[in-house]
């Protein structure tokens, strides 16, 4: 038994570990009430829902990334990364009959992510704001997924670092559902939650028209999720 | 543990459904939320970034739910509920927080911000920590509910008496104000004061609705307890009224709580889906307009006038397109804010701030960013269709020098309906 095999163990029992913890926390949630809404609906869900997932994460849609737009991207990209590394260590086993065009790609994509993530542990203590809101457990989560990305980027490139990259990958998957990183099954809940509410309640058919870039668009002023509603009826208005 | 954190521990258990656990867990403290909230753009500190706030309830959720919060509470900022965290949980909920669910609309999560200051304010009236004056103003409404024979000959008093001043401003001996009327199409739910039913009454008359006056007054402090036993008693005496009228639709004042929480709150409250259709009188206003059916010259309004959106008319219930609708038909240089509708700030008053005395300067000093969006329109007008918006905006108006008038939508369209003169001296005056 070489070393790449041990530690690749290693990290299949930390993946089930994984696995199993999240979808304990997932069948958590499941057991918690969630009570049939009784109003009557003013516009349909599935719009919010579908929202709330596509154009409501765009850059653009929100006040606050298009104030924070490097912030932001720096988080999707990392994120971005993340879902490459997972993809990446799935098929870490057959490294060797992958393309090296094709593992490259995904080595840029990790060492990204890698740095993105790190940008951000900086920034986590760095900035006033982030500093004071960061506990132990957000630090801790953000350098290790970054030095696991890393880690993936090397072995991607190179197989002598997939011992240390499945080291690194477990230490990530134990901590993953107990730590802060396990918000990412939270995360499919509270934006199905918030796209119920502004679906059901014709708040999306507004958010939607404000995210859809438009000629019109350009009557409204530069804020304001009616904008391009407003400006309709100004146009409505001085056509009499 | 003493009694009132007991108390408050267990509101927090009864109230853990999917939509608090999420709110509770999904939150990655990116902190780019805090610019979306008034109290941090007014004063920007830690307190006021909204992840911070929320993060406060996080602590005490953890130590009582995660396993790292249980046994290493320093490595993720648990911490056990005790007196003082409470007090100081309920000072958050209750006065530095409006509800307005601007940082959910930023959240790259959608983390419900509301959703939890909402689950404190429930623990803190549970624990008797909740602001004296909201309780008192709930309890009395629930009592005023519980025997209506005792204030309704006085109340069809002083109706009888508004519908001879409608009459006599109308020219209409016909034009009424009917009360209890079974089988009507509308019953209408106005909030204390005549200023909330002489205008829609002279609205309603002029399109010929059959509609009826209820008993009842709109408001619901039970909402801002967080207390769904009170705010259930308080709505259910409409629900009640609505069901033995035979109404088609309750339709609510302009206000902003009393609106959404009894279109999207109360049939949840009761389990029931109600067999009328519930909506704001903004809505139905504007519904009029579109139809045709009121003659408006917006000549009337002749001065600049801007909208505050109130957040539980646009984010909370959608309803930002109607107020825009009569906007353009009846003022003639009607001026966005910037930002509006569904960005728009929170003037402050919100979450039932507005009637807690004791937070009058830190309601103030949050309506900053609002008074400065009034100021850089150039405005004379502000038109709100919240009451406690205009109180708000009526106390930031001094405070701030605006020199602005404030109004309600249903004034405006008064004013265009180029009713004789003595009307509009009237109305304005209210």
């Amino acid at each position: 038994m070489n070393i790449q095999f041990i530690t690749s163990i290693i990290a299949l029992v930390a993946l089930i570990f994984s696995i199993v913890v999240f979808a304990s926390r997932w069948q958590a949630m499941q057991r918690l009430p969630f009570g049939k809404d009784r109003s009557i609906p003013k516009d349909s869900a599935w719009k919010g829902i579908m929202y709330a997932f596509t154009l409501g994460m765009m850059p653009w849609a929100k006040e606050s990334t298009r104030i924070h737009m490097l912030a932001y991207l720096r988080g999707i990209g990392f994120h971005i990364g993340i879902f490459a590394g997972l993809a990446a260590l799935i098929a870490s086993p057959w490294f060797e009959n992958i393309p090296f065009a094709i593992r490259a790609l995904f080595a840029v994509l990790t060492g990204s992510g890698a740095l993105m993530g790190a940008a951000g542990g900086v920034m986590r203590v760095a900035e006033k704001n982030l500093r004071g809101i960061s506990t132990r457990d957000d630090h801790a989560a953000v350098w290790l997924v970054s030095l696991w990305l890393g880690a993936m980027a090397f072995a991607l490139i190179a197989p002598a670092f997939l011992p240390a990259m499945y080291v690194v990958s477990a230490a990530m998957l134990v901590y993953a559902p107990l730590g802060k990183i396990r918000h990412c099954i939270y995360f499919y809940f509270a934006r199905l939650f918030y796209g119920l509410h502004i679906g059901r309640r014709g708040v999306a058919s507004g958010l939607i028209e404000h995210s859809i870039p438009s000629g019109r668009r350009s009557h409204a002023p530069q804020f304001g999720g009616v904008g391009a509603a407003s400006a309709r009826l100004e146009q409505e208005a001085h056509n009499g | 543990m003493d009694n009132a954190v007991t108390t408050a521990l267990a509101v927090l258990e009864k109230q853990l459904n999917r939509p608090l656990a999420a709110a509770l867990e999904v939150c990655a403290r990116c902190g780019i939320c805090a610019e979306s909230c008034h109290y941090y753009v007014a004063d920007p500190k830690l307190d006021h970034v909204p992840a911070q706030r929320a993060e406060q309830l996080r602590q005490v959720y953890r130590r009582q739910h995660d396993f790292i919060g249980k046994f290493f509470p320093t490595w993720v900022n648990a911490e056990d509920l005790d007196e003082n965290k409470l007090e100081r949980l309920a000072e958050i909920a209750f006065s530095e927080c409006t509800l307005c669910r601007r940082c959910t609309f930023n959240c790259p999560m959608g983390v419900d911000t509301p959703l939890m200051m909402r689950v404190i304010r429930a623990m803190a009236t549970a624990a008797g920590k909740a602001p004296e004056i909201l309780v008192m103003l709930a309890d009395s409404a629930i009592e005023k509910g519980k025997d209506p024979d005792m204030f309704r000959a006085m109340f069809k008093e002083q109706i009888a008496q508004m519908e001879q001043e409608l009459r006599e401003l109308t020219g209409n001996p016909e034009a009424t104000i009917p009360v209890e009327k079974e089988g009507a199409r509308v019953l209408y739910v106005a909030l204390a004061g005549a200023h909330t039913i002489l205008p829609p009454a002279i609205i309603f008359n002029a399109v010929k609705e059959d509609w009826t006056l209820s008993l009842y007054e709109a408001a619901n402090y039970g909402v801002f307890l967080g207390d769904t036993a009170r705010a259930k008693a308080i709505a259910g005496r409409i629900i009640e009224e609505a069901k033995r009228l035979k109404v088609e639709e309750v339709v609510v004042a302009e206000c902003g709580h009393a609106c959404a929480s009894l279109v999207w709150d109360a049939p949840n409250w009761f389990s029931e889906t109600f067999p009328f259709k519930t909506r704001s009188i903004v809505e139905l206003f504007a519904e009029y307009i579109e139809q045709g059916r009121l003659h408006l010259d917006p000549t009337a309004n002749p001065e600049p006038i801007t909208y505050h959106d109130s957040c539980n008319l646009a984010r909370t219930s959608g309803i930002y397109r109607e107020p825009r609708v009569i906007l353009n038909a009846v003022a003639q240089n009607f001026v966005e804010m910037t930002p509006h509708g569904l960005e728009n700030y929170c003037c402050g008053g919100g979450g039932g701030l507005v009637a807690l005395p004791e937070y009058d300067e830190k309601r103030l000093r949050a309506g900053k960013p609002k008074a400065d969006q009034i100021k850089k329109t150039g405005a004379r007008t502000v038109a709100a269709a919240c009451e406690n918006c205009r109180l708000q905006l009526g106390d930031l108006n001094q405070y701030y020098e605006l020199s602005v008038k404030v109004t309600a939508l249903a004034d405006l369209i008064v004013k265009a309906m180029r009713l004789p003169e003595k009307i509009a001296m009237s109305v304005a005056a209210e």
